[in-house]
């Protein structure tokens, strides 16, 4: 087939048709993206609202490299809110098919001393399925836990762990303890400032 | 279009083709997504969404999309949508965006969207692809709240987030549960459906019947 053929032909008439048709729609999304794109500051916020209840102003806070990351996962962002409390957005590892959960949570300090966690709330996360299972109940555990000791948050019952896992995914539950814990470990290895 | 069509639409979309209990097509989000009656009704609306504005812009392209990349063409007009669904969610209801998870991107793949552009919008009109696909996504909306609703009581003790009372059965909220809610509807509906089908055609027979010439009544007795 020569090239004046192909021009010519039913497949290059098929291939002009699909090209049209993704580039009218590309063209679509890329507008309809920047209108509706949900900017980092956004997302702040609403967290905040969805935790307080109405948005307040925030100052982020520049942790040093080595709190960023350990065994439960990584701490992304703090940011100090208006009441003295700190908002922390973490990732907790090893979740369904080594997934991830990124939580965001209140640290509550009191006289600049920690004295415990606030609400938490999903940002978002990685292959856990089950995620929108999980109710208000289960993420009250942490905010009425006992934080002020050594224990870690866990889906095994034992003396020196909390424990808090949802039936039937507890994998998701490693991943959303790991979070939570990450966030811990972030604050108890800088010796409870932030 | 005429009110005979109109109705066929409707009644296929609702009832006779209904996508849930007749086809048992979306049985993936069907089964995932039910647990609460908000996330049926939310699913539900969204597929609604998608399969109206798929089947206009199908039906629209219908002669102009070649046979042999019909399919690569539903798929990206299907895509394109469901990404609109998700950028809207996302911006303006999160809850329910994190609710249903994956389930939204993947509605790109339902083989409800698909296949009724495939047997419907790209055979008909704009305006019976819209009806088709307006009355579908009802039929598959009014379905996923139904399983919802029961599931989200009996599970959880609560409809539509509001707590009713203490009782619980965990059972329903999990995979099995599903399952379980999934098959008795079915079978309720089919029993239901057939019943009325049956009375159906007991009237349309006897009418018939009576219709007949008196002679012709007089020979047959």
């Amino acid at each position: 087939m020569t090239v004046k053929q192909f021009l010519k032909s039913k497949t290059f008439a098929a291939l002009i048709v699909l090209v049209c048709i993704a580039l009218v729609a590309g063209g679509l999304l890329a507008i309809l993206n920047d209108l509706l794109a949900i900017s980092e500051e956004d997302r702040i916020l609403a967290a905040i609202e969805g935790i307080y209840g109405q948005k307040t102003s925030y100052t982020e806070i520049n942790l040093p490299d080595n709190l960023k990351e350990n065994e439960y996962g990584s701490v992304q962002n703090v940011y100090l809110l208006e009441d003295g409390n700190y908002l922390i957005k973490s990732t907790g590892i090893n979740g369904y098919k080594n997934g991830t959960v990124t939580l965001w949570l209140v640290a509550e300090y009191a006289d600049g001393s920690f004295v415990g966690l606030g609400k938490t709330a999903v940002a978002e996360n990685t292959k856990q399925t089950l995620m929108g299972d999980f109710k208000a109940s289960f993420f009250e555990i942490y905010a009425s836990s006992n934080v002020l000791n050594d224990n870690y948050f866990s889906v095994e019952t034992s003396s020196d762990t909390i424990t808090n896992i949802k039936s039937g995914a507890t994998k998701t539950s490693v991943a959303v303890n790991n979070a939570v814990n990450a966030a811990l470990y972030m604050i108890r290895n800088n010796g409870g400032l932030l | 279009m005429n009110t005979q069509k109109f109705r066929k639409i409707a009644s296929d979309g609702l009832l006779t083709n209904n996508p849930t209990f007749r086809l048992v097509l979306g049985t993936c989000p069907t089964l995932a997504l039910t647990t609460s009656a908000f996330n049926g009704v939310g699913m539900g609306l969204a597929v609604t969404f998608i399969l109206i504005c798929s089947n206009v812009l199908i039906s629209l392209l219908r002669k102009v999309i070649p046979n042999s990349v019909r399919i690569p063409a539903f798929v990206l007009i299907i895509a394109t949508f469901v990404t609109i669904v998700r950028m809207v969610m996302e911006k303006f209801i999160p809850d329910l965006y994190s609710s249903l998870g994956v389930f939204l991107p993947l509605i790109v793949v339902n083989c409800i969207i698909l296949g009724r552009a495939e047997s419907f919008a790209s055979k008909n009109d704009v305006l019976s692809s819209a009806l088709d696909g307006l009355f579908t996504g009802l039929g598959f909306t009014v379905a996923l709240t139904l399983m919802g609703t029961v599931r989200e009581i009996l599970g959880s003790g609560s409809f539509f987030g509001l707590a009713l009372w203490d009782f619980k059965i965990a059972f329903f909220t999990s995979q099995a549960g599903a399952f379980f809610v999934y098959g008795i509807f079915i079978a309720l509906f089919n029993a239901v459906y057939s019943y009325f089908e049956r009375k159906q055609h007991r009237k349309t027979f006897l009418a018939e019947f009576d219709v007949l010439p008196a002679s012709e009544k007089v020979k047959e007795g």
